[in-house]
């Protein structure tokens, strides 16, 4: 019986630590700033774990009854606890408070379990060896644990799965109290039936974890999954891997945070920068924000209408406080109104006049969005710009799908637009390409709003400049009646595939 | 009502696994536009009320589908306003009716028009008063978005209608001599949209075979054209190869000369040139009044409808010209008009089958199905996500006499028809049943002119075209086949007709 008891206290010391640091390492991946997630949450975890060996003194009666449920509240609250706060982060505002909330049960918890374990022991031994047995094999489980979580469990299993195993094994340790203890607990049977049902809650969780991790987006997405929701409209996935987030829509990626900043900088201050007097700006896609806060670094900007088409995206991106850093809270800005429509039906009908467009949407990987690159659209859209207007548009990578960005910019031109190509390196990217188009001339900008990190007065002519291997192609332009740009932009992918 | 014990089980078993009990989902639906019934009244010489009222009008205008408005968009548009239009059902438009419900506008059966070559002047003169020929470019939201068209043959899909892949090089030959023989009629300019502008009585030989016929002489027997050659006969004609004359099947081809990807269309098919004409002349329109008798008298032309007499100088019968031996005193039978039954049906999705197999496209296509496939509604959509859609499903019944098709075509209920049109989905598009919520279906007895051997050359047509005297024809079928141009062109040159005679006399 000995070894046995020294195991469940190995096994129980192990299952408190990795709750903790599973907190701790989500608390990390979702919100950043690792030290500071670390430190409050081992802060309250020990403390936690002080109000449970203080209020183990006022259990008298039923020890090994009371420690049996102990085990078995862990197993469920601490074995669901990573699936639970997965789940809060995507769903509810609550994340940070739930946290803390379960981190302070589950420490209190692990709090009552060796006090309790002492003292049911303590007829068998002496004192003195109690204490000391116990406490080493509390201690050796924590080095087991703190080894196990970063090399096995992690990398193998994942949070969730990882939870739900050590929760299993907490019930484990229920189970076989109730044999170990047998003599001393009275409806030893019922809480063998209660911990059976448990085990099976937990055998479905991580069955279920195993179904969604299995997912064919893990070989896609290469970090952490954090947040993963299917819209009406599409699946919106963000990773993190270290301070590194990114977004993905149905699969291709939108932003690495790491150098978004080129992206929606080259994106916006060329054109911006070159109007005088910008009062209206109108954003076509760009339900991520980022563009927003580029087009708010002009005190002058009155107002900024920003159209896409999917609610999921703008409200995740006005509420998630990980997201609302990235994009500095643009949509909260007054000066900002969001319209969630489908952008060409919206254009059509709308009569409002812009000093500056910006259309930022998918690339046009099929038939329906390329529909937002035809002659009809661009035409639709340059109703729109005021006297001094312009409009910029995302128009793929000149240098992987060279006959795409050009057709985009030949359709440009077809609506009768005069067009002003240019690119930048994006690492994440690669050569990424914009146009600007308008009824009038463009020319480079004198200045630009300070703190840029990218585009700067100096750099600017080099990015108008199209080196060979990404010169002009002779394209014709894209039409609803016949879309040469979906089948080029197919066919430039394919070819850099092979 | 009793639980069985079968549906016991299933309903708690769905309670306790918390999955919706699989089943066949309750499809709504009836048939719609049903005008036989008025139509039957005409043929059983039905007794009509006396009429009360006589009205007194330059011109009456019989019959509102394309040809009919036509004459009376001509007539507006020539600055003459002394006239009325009498159509039959509740909705003007005839094959170029619509419907619309809370997810789009459909078509119930003409839905496209190819875009006009440089001879059909009366089309493009039409298609520049609706914005959709602008300083010689055609609009391009009218124009159909891509991808256009796609085929499923051997178990996938293609682009197009015309059979592209798994062709054996003897097919492709054919196909390639055919397309040869295609444009040296077209260069012989005999075969031109209106038909009338090119006709010759060189071409007559033609008429006197049919295109199927006409095919074996020319050598071509590859199965894959053959059945092309039939969708396109069965599509434009209602009528297989066999019963098509094949100067009308050489027509169908030779006539066109595309100067633009098209077609037109919108997401109710013709019937957004029918609303765009009501626009202009809905005013002079009068649904629910279907013509009992037209009689000519001495110096006028009385028509009569309900309790009116219609006296007028003119009538320009626009109404398919089978029913004129009914309707005109003294009107001699007709032999030569033949008729194709159609079914189209109308069927709403609430979501997109997972089998659908591509990118949304506008018209699908089964080979070897007896059926002509459907047409998504809201492929005109400029919407970049849509979720729920309208099929509108074609179905020819070209196999077998017409009278016969027409029967069971009555006979059948919707029931039968619905899991016809089922059983024909079904073999691309396993899952269709639990996308569809609602399949309306409607019958046309006599949709369409069949140009059957000897049709095009018939002497009895081109005396009612030849008619100079105030009574005037002007339906499609003049043409010996029924599309939207010829019915245009029909009624255009009819109110012409009229308004040289008025001028002359003035």
């Amino acid at each position: 019986m000995g070894i046995l008891l020294f195991i469940t206290v190995l096994l129980i010391a192990a299952c408190g630590l990795i709750y903790e640091l599973i907190a701790g390492t989500l608390a990390s991946y979702l919100l950043g700033d690792s030290v500071l997630q670390f430190s409050t949450i081992i802060g309250c975890y020990l403390f936690a774990m002080g109000i449970g060996s203080a209020l183990s003194r006022y259990i008298d009666r039923g020890l090994a009854y009371r420690f049996v449920w102990i085990e078995l509240l862990l197993g469920v609250i601490g074995g669901f606890s990573s699936a639970l706060l997965f789940l809060a982060f995507a769903y509810t505002q609550g994340f940070q408070l739930l946290m803390y909330a379960l981190v302070v049960v589950i420490g209190v918890l692990v709090g009552l379990e060796i006090p309790l374990l002492m003292r049911l022991v303590r007829d068998r031994y002496h004192f003195r060896d109690v204490v000391a047995h116990v406490l080493t094999f509390d201690y050796l489980g924590a080095l087991g644990a703190s080894l196990l979580f970063p090399i096995l469990l992690v990398p193998y299993l994942g949070l969730v799965r990882s939870a739900m195993l050590f929760g299993v094994i907490n019930v484990a340790v229920a189970l076989w109290s109730t044999f170990l203890f047998a003599h001393q607990i009275a409806a030893a049977r019922t809480l063998r039936v209660v911990g059976l049902v448990v085990l099976c809650g937990l055998g479905i969780g991580l069955a279920e974890a195993k179904r969604i991790t299995a997912a064919a987006e893990d070989n896609i997405y290469a970090d952490e999954i954090i947040l993963s929701r299917d819209t009406r409209y599409q699946h919106i996935v963000l990773t993190r891997f270290k301070d590194d987030i990114r977004l993905f829509l149905s699969s291709h990626l939108q932003f690495s945070s790491r150098d978004e900043y080129r992206y929606h900088e080259a994106l916006i201050h060329p054109g911006l920068s070159a109007i005088p007097a910008p009062r209206h700006v109108l954003v076509l896609g760009g339900g991520d924000g980022l563009a927003v806060r580029e087009i708010l670094k002009y005190p002058q900007i009155e107002s900024v209408t920003l159209v896409d088409l999917d609610p999921e995206m703008t409200r995740l991106f006005s509420t998630n406080p990980m997201l609302t850093a990235l994009n500095q809270k643009s949509f909260l800005s007054p000066k900002v109104h969001i319209i969630n429509a489908d952008a060409f039906p919206w254009v059509d009908s709308n009569t409002d006049s812009f000093d500056f467009i910006v259309i930022d949407f998918p690339d046009p990987t099929n038939y329906s969005l390329g529909k937002l690159y035809t002659t009809t659209f661009y035409k639709a859209v340059a109703r729109h710009l005021s006297t001094q207007g312009l409009m910029v548009v995302q128009s793929t990578s000149p240098m992987f799908a060279r006959d795409s960005y050009w057709c985009i910019a030949e359709t440009l031109k077809q609506s009768g637009l005069q067009t002003y190509p240019y690119h930048l390196y994006v690492p994440s990217f690669g050569e990424w390409g914009f146009v600007i188009a308008g009824h009038r001339d463009f020319q480079l900008p004198n200045s630009l709003p300070a703190g840029l990190r990218f585009v700067s007065v100096a750099g600017l002519p080099a990015m108008f400049q199209f080196p060979p291997d990404m010169a002009p192609m002779p394209m014709p332009p894209n039409r609803l009646n016949d879309q040469v740009l979906v089948r080029a932009y197919d066919q430039d992918w394919k070819d850099i595939s092979h | 009502m009793s639980v069985t014990r079968r549906q016991f089980l299933q309903s708690a078993s769905a309670a306790l696994i918390g999955l919706s009990i699989k089943g066949d989902r309750t499809i709504a639906g009836s048939f719609v536009n049903d005008s036989f019934q008025l139509g039957h009244q005409i043929r059983d010489r039905a007794k009509f009320p006396e009429h009360r009222q006589v009205v007194k009008k330059g011109v009456v205008i019989v019959g509102g589908g394309i040809a009919g408005l036509s004459a009376a968009w001509r007539l507006h548009k020539k600055g003459y306003i002394d006239f009325t239009l009498l159509e039959m059902n509740d909705q003007p438009g005839g094959n170029s009716r619509w419907g619309e419900n809370e997810i789009t506008a459909y078509p119930w059966a003409a839905h496209y028009v190819p875009v006009p070559g440089p001879k059909a002047i009366y089309v493009r003169e039409l298609f520049e008063d609706l914005g959709v020929l602008k300083d010689g470019r055609w609009e391009e939201r009218y124009l159909c978005f891509s991808p256009q068209e796609r085929l499923f043959l051997f178990g996938r899909w293609q682009d197009g209608i015309e059979p592209a892949i798994g062709l054996s090089a003897a097919d492709r030959e054919q196909f390639r001599k055919l397309e040869d023989q295609i444009h040296a009629f077209r260069a012989t300019g005999k075969f031109t949209v209106p038909m009338e502008s090119g006709l010759s009585e060189s071409t007559a030989d033609l008429d006197r075979i049919s295109f199927a016929d006409w095919l074996r002489e020319q050598g071509m027997n590859s199965r894959v054209l053959n059945w092309y050659l039939n969708y396109c006969c069965r599509d434009d004609y209602g009528a297989t190869t066999s019963n098509t004359s094949a100067w009308a099947g050489i027509q169908y081809f030779a006539s066109r000369e595309p100067e633009e990807k098209g077609p037109l269309t919108w997401p109710e098919g013709n019937g957004w040139i029918v609303r765009r004409l009501l626009e202009r002349v809905g005013s002079f329109v009068q649904p629910n009044c279907m013509v009992h008798k037209i009689s000519r008298t001495g110096k006028t032309v009385s028509v009569f409808s309900g309790d009116t007499e219609y006296q007028a100088e003119f009538v320009i019968f626009a109404a398919p010209t089978f029913l004129a031996p009914y309707l005109i005193e003294g009107a001699a039978p007709l032999h030569d008009f033949e008729y194709s039954p159609w079914l189209t049906a109308n069927l709403t999705l609430d979501h997109v089958p997972a089998s659908y197999g591509t990118d949304p496209t506008w018209d699908s296509v089964f080979m070897d199905s007896p059926t002509l496939g459907y047409v998504d509604a809201t492929h005109q959509s400029l919407r970049t996500h849509i979720d729920r859609t309208v099929w509108t499903f074609y179905w020819a019944l070209a196999d077998g006499s017409p009278a016969e098709n027409r029967r069971l075509l009555l006979s059948k209920d919707w029931n039968y028809w619905k899991e016809a049109i089922f059983h024909d989905l079904e073999r691309v598009h396993s899952d269709i049943r639990q996308c569809v919520s609602r399949i309306d279906v409607m019958r046309l007895g006599h949709a369409m002119a069949r140009p059957k051997v000897g049709a095009i050359f018939s002497p009895e047509r081109r005396t009612l075209i030849k008619a100079r005297g105030r009574l005037l024809f002007a339906n499609s079928d003049l043409s010996g086949f029924s599309i939207f141009e010829e019915a245009q062109y029909r009624g255009i040159t009819a109110a012409d007709q009229v308004l040289r005679t008025l001028s002359g006399a003035a």
